[in-house]
């Protein structure tokens, strides 16, 4: 269940790319472990509490996101392309990550570690429940942005018919650029999360690819919720699975979950 | 309000439109005949924002608008009504008035804009919630060009509003228009539908082939022959 609302924040980027911006952009898997090393690094290096170290970190993603686009637009970037153009930024970022950091396993060491929550029966660990607590926050900030707000209406008109949202007066080079913006800032989001639970270690980069695409397709491309919830089902089916048969089996879940929807569904991929 | 001025069109290294001289006044009907593929809809997406033009003249009000981006014609009071509606079909009849008033200027009125848009189309009034998509085709004609007067337009562009209707929804439908330019709208209109297109219309333009190649009033093209054969089959 928890480790489902990581699968959910780590796919709620690339859905909203997905769905919105038209680019299946792995970036976001590089930049998540980026911010998970970058939150390492100040929290054990300069002390920094690791829940801070999200306030030095998501402006820089911003911008991150936002120059990202800029050369996607200035390039015109095709769908497809973004697919190949973003898995080479993950060679290169991860590169970069074990250059500086190796490719050792490092794991965060921070008062968060040892905490416990009681939920009735069950004592959860603190960062699993910040993870939960944020991957919920931020799904639903942003369904209620994209529902509520012009902007947000503005986005999804965009995503249907761009010249049509022009002819509106929706600037669409602007929303492409803050979406973006806001698509690397949720990575570094995720990216925390994941320094505060996993050991890191560069090459797991890829393990996370295959589960949060399937979060990704179960929940609906561009739905804001659709990762949350596919990704706690997920996660959920995954922790029975370990515990009914061997936990070698878990990953088989994810896509069984996923054929099994293309089949019934074929429409909603 | 607008004027191109030997404007050259093209889509690549096609050439859509060639040498388009053409005026709009404020507050006036105009029409545009031609048989298909002529360019009108190429001339409403120019005028629209949505293309630009190759060479030649675009003003509006005075102001050269030929590099002017997309999405600052709305601004400058243009709305359109596309051929084929291309409502954002997902998205709720509300959510679709709503973009429709997302310009500045419109956004700050929008609230009496949608009383006065669902008193002109009361059907439209019960269907706010439901997905645009999930409408009959002539209420989504009336959506598409309700969303174009949320944007409060003083010109209103209607690309074959009447296409796909049924026979008495066309009649309301050059009502609609007629009511509309009353209030003092300038419209362009393009249409199949000649005879009533010509009979609402102050002026007129004929496109053949990307060129204009008749203008005047309604009377003075109608006692063309060649005019009557071919648009209006007499
Ligand atoms: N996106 C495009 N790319 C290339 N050529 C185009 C494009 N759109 C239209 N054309 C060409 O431009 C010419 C004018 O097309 P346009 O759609 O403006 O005609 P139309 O008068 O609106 O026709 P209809 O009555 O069928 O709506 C046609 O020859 C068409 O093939
Ligand atoms: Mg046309």
């Amino acid at each position: 269940m928890f480790v489902g609302a990581l699968y959910g924040l780590l796919g709620l980027g690339l859905t909203l790319s997905w769905g919105i911006l038209r680019q299946i952009n792995l970036a976001y898997f590089a930049l998540t472990f980026l911010a998970a090393y970058l939150c390492y690094q100040l929290s054990t290096a300069r002390g920094i509490d690791p829940l801070a170290t999200l306030l030095l970190i998501a402006p820089g993603f911003f911008v991150i996101g936002v120059a990202l686009q800029w050369v996607f637009a200035r390039f015109r970037v095709s769908p497809f392309n973004s697919l190949l153009v973003t898995f080479g930024l993950t060679v290169i970022v991860e590169s970069v990550i074990q250059s500086i950091w190796t490719a050792d396993f490092r794991r965060l060491e921070s008062a968060y570690g040892v905490a416990k929550f009681r939920l009735g029966v069950l004592y959860v660990p603190a960062p699993e429940l910040i993870t939960l607590a944020l991957s919920i926050a931020l799904s639903l900030a942003l369904y209620a942005a994209l529902r509520y707000t012009d902007l947000g209406k503005a986005m999804r008109a965009a995503a249907e018919d761009g010249p049509m949202a022009s002819a509106f007066g929706v600037n669409r080079r602007f929303i492409a650029l803050a979406l973006s913006g806001v698509c690397a800032t949720l990575s570094a989001v995720a990216g925390v999360c994941l320094a505060l639970s996993y050991t890191l270690a560069p090459a797991q980069i890829y393990a996370w690819i295959g589960v949060v695409f399937a979060a990704v397709l179960l929940g609906g491309i561009g739905r804001p919720l659709g990762p949350l919830i596919a990704g706690i089902v997920i996660g959920v089916s995954e922790a029975l699975t370990m515990a009914l048969t061997a936990p070698s089996w878990a990953p088989l879940v994810s896509f069984s979950l996923l054929i099994l929807l293309l089949l019934v569904r074929p429409d909603k991929a | 309000m607008l004027e191109l001025k030997t404007a050259i069109v093209k889509y690549g290294a096609a050439t859509a439109l060639w040498d388009i001289s053409l005026t709009i006044r404020a507050g006036e009907l105009v029409c545009v005949v031609g048989p298909n593929g002529a360019g009108k809809t190429t001339l409403i997406n120019v005028i629209a924002g949505l293309h630009r033009i190759a060479s030649g003249g675009f003003l509006l009000n005075g102001d050269d608008v030929s590099r002017l981006p997309s999405h600052r014609f709305c601004g400058k009071g243009i709305a359109i009504v596309p051929e084929g509606r291309r409502l954002f079909a997902s998205m709720t009849v509300r959510e679709n008035l709503v973009l429709g008033s997302y310009c500045a200027d419109a956004k700050r009125q929008r609230r009496e804009t949608l009383e006065r848009v669902c008193a002109m189309f009361p059907v439209l009034v019960e269907k706010l919630e439901d997905p645009a998509g999930a409408l009959s085709g002539g209420q989504q004609q009336m959506v598409a060009i309700a969303r174009a007067l949320m944007a409060q337009p003083r010109l209103l562009l209607l690309d074959e509003p009447s296409l796909g209707l049924a026979p008495t929804i066309v009649l309301d439908m050059f009502r609609i228009i007629r009511d509309i330019n009353a209030e003092g709208v300038a419209v362009l209109l393009v249409e199949q539908n000649v005879a009533m297109a010509l009979d609402i219309a102050r002026r007129a333009y004929v496109l053949e082939e990307g060129r204009i190649v008749a203008e005047g009033a309604p009377g003075e093209l109608t006692s063309q022959p060649h005019i009557r054969r071919a648009y209006l089959g007499m």
